[in-house]
């Protein structure tokens, strides 16, 4: 089975994060990026799958220069090629256009399945998949907490409010975003990294994809992004200070006062 | 001319979710903002008993959309009997509820018409042309316009207030006319994780509710603690039943269990927004954080920011003391 696996690389989940100038996005210099949490239960799930038969993972991501680190650890970690998507044409896009670039990129490959993590940590906007399922012709399922290969495709176990699945089965190729806890994402072992020096990274641009630049990035956006800002306080609780102990006796009264539990 | 609002409405076992009934609040602002009409669709194999719970809610009409391959739910088959819909019927804002339904079937349905979804909202202006969301973990808020209609858009559960009974809106019956073979998934069943112990969260007065700061099982053990000091359950948040301290069924959020006890303890998390949506609606709220910046700071009515490892069982002992076994 060949299998592609989509991932991000997200601001560090402690970086100290500001707003940029024109309040779009994040300052994104001067702070640690990561693998998109996600994305870790994605590949991790693309590797047993491939391991319990055969075939190919290709790792692909879409983001500037320093996101070529994300594609490194995923070829550490046992994905056999990866496609950066970093042209700058591809860069400051919305769900759609990032879809658009991706897709165009994934039918290079002809995959059986794809699979990418549920949301992305950063703008956890949880359509990209989605749309990238309708722009490939493949049917999806979001939030898989079991995959399995069937005779006719994959069986797939969604996750439901309070602990419930919803069992589906789909015919491939298709689209499956997985939920974190749906596997024990392995990290990779010096043999990995040794090994992922030798491993292929393409960095196709539009026209090698044969698309056209105005359907990706920013120009090819739907959705506009404005007013980032520190969300507006709440009025917050009452903050006890004083000693540990003290501290332990006030909440003992405040619970007592305002709950009738105790 | 301004065109419907639809709230696409989510039932469990014939009965409408309460949470659809916050779309309706929703739609109804928009028609207003608009002057489009509100209306809903609920679609099934036997949809009309759940259409008429809604219609007596403020919508003009309510869709009833009937087909035997909507018994369950499968994408293909709500974006089939959606798309067909709004096709027929002038609609230019399709509201979901942010829930494994909404997040599955929205963006297919955007995408159907060329375009990408506004998910997880929490407010709206401008007669829906600005929304806004959180982003990087309820740190930021941003807004957001799309170009393009229908706008679909799934809701943060809880972000408004659930309508009132009023008015006396029509059920319209509509057949969805689908062709099963076009539809690709094919649902199976509806499974319940085995419960590994007695955990009810969902009716429980008390929950002491742990996070991933805490580190490891062994040291989740101070949340036990004072749990059982009150009397109360064991709750965390979604890092800490991946990392298998505990079963899932003790998550609470939005991907977990949805909890409103008198009295609820957060230590050690941070509150990223799929925390917040499932315990906001506590009676008490006491948050331990170490970081003063900490969103659960927002939510709660007691606030102590300090070392868990320190508070925790201190409060433990305090508690006993009070309840007269110190």
């Amino acid at each position: 089975m060949k299998i592609v696996v989509c991932v991000k690389q997200v601001p560090d989940s402690d970086a100290a994060l500001a707003v940029n100038a024109d309040r779009t996005w994040i300052v994104d210099s001067g702070i640690n990026f990561e693998l998109n949490p996600y994305d870790r239960y994605a590949l991790e799930e693309a590797l047993r799958i491939k391991e319990a038969g055969e075939g190919e993972v290709v790792a692909v991501s879409l983001g500037p220069a320093r996101a070529a680190q994300v594609l490194k650890t995923c070829l550490a970690t046992g994905a056999d090629r990866a496609i950066h998507l970093k042209d700058e044409a591809f860069q400051g896009g919305d769900p759609w256009a990032n879809a658009q670039a991706l897709a165009a990129a994934i039918r290079t490959v002809e995959p059986d399945l794809v699979l990418c993590g549920f949301q992305a940590n950063d703008d956890t906007l949880a359509q990209t998949p989605v749309l990238l399922a309708e722009m490939l012709g493949m049917p999806h399922a979001t939030g898989a907490m079991k995959i399995e290969k069937t005779d006719t495709g994959v069986r797939v176990a969604r996750e439901l409010e309070a602990d419930r699945r919803e069992v589906v089965d789909l015919p491939l190729p298709a689209v499956i975003t997985v939920q974190t806890g749906i596997n024990e994402p392995r990290y990779a072992s010096i043999k990995g990294i040794m090994a992922a020096k030798r491993k292929e990274m393409k960095t196709p641009g539009p026209a090698d994809l044969g698309i056209d630049p105005s359907q990706v990035g920013a120009a090819g956006s739907r959705l506009r992004f404005f007013d980032l800002a520190v969300p507006p306080k709440k009025e917050g609780g009452e903050v006890l200070t004083g000693s540990t102990e003290e501290i332990a006796v006030a909440l003992v009264k405040r619970i007592r006062e305002n709950t009738g539990v105790l | 001319m301004a065109g419907k609002i639809l709230t696409v409405v989510e039932t469990d076992a014939g009965r409408v979710r309460d949470y659809s009934y916050e779309l309706v609040t929703l739609a109804r602002e928009l028609a207003q903002a608009t002057g489009g009409t509100a209306c809903a669709a609920v679609l099934g194999d036997d949809p009309v008993a759940a259409a008429t719970q809604v219609a007596g809610h403020g919508v003009e009409t309510v869709y009833a959309v009937k087909d035997p391959a909507l018994a369950a739910y499968t994408a293909d088959g709500w974006v089939a009997a959606l798309k067909k819909l709004i096709a027929d019927e002038g609609v230019e804002f399709v509201l979901f509820s942010h829930t494994p339904l909404g997040w599955d079937a929205a963006p297919r349905l955007s995408a159907v018409h060329g375009l990408p979804a506004l998910t997880e909202v929490v407010a709206v202006e401008d007669g829906g042309k600005v929304w806004t969301r959180l982003m990087f973990n309820g740190k930021f808020q941003v807004k957001m316009s799309l170009e393009g209609t229908p706008a679909v858009v799934t809701v943060q559960k809880g972000a408004f207030a659930p309508c009132e009974e009023q008015g006396d809106g029509a059920v319209r019956e509509v057949a969805a006319g689908l062709e099963p073979t076009a539809l690709r998934q094919k649902y199976v069943e509806t499974t319940s994780e085995p419960a590994e112990g007695k955990v009810d969260l969902a009716s429980a007065d008390i929950i002491v509710a742990g996070g991933r700061s805490l580190g490891s099982m062994e040291k989740f053990g101070i949340i036990k603690e004072l749990a059982d000091a009150l009397g109360g359950q064991v709750g965390a948040s979604r890092p800490v039943t991946d990392a298998g301290w505990l079963p899932h069924e003790h998550q609470v959020g939005s991907s977990g269990i949805t909890v409103k006890p008198k009295l609820y303890i957060a230590s050690g998390i941070s509150g990223a927004i799929q925390h917040i949506v499932g315990m906001k609606q506590s009676g008490y709220i006491v948050a331990i954080n170490k970081d003063k910046e900490a969103p659960i700071f927002e939510v709660a009515d007691v606030c102590v920011i300090g070392d868990q490892f320190e508070i925790v069982p201190a409060l433990t002992k305090a508690i006993l003391e009070a309840r007269g076994h110190g």
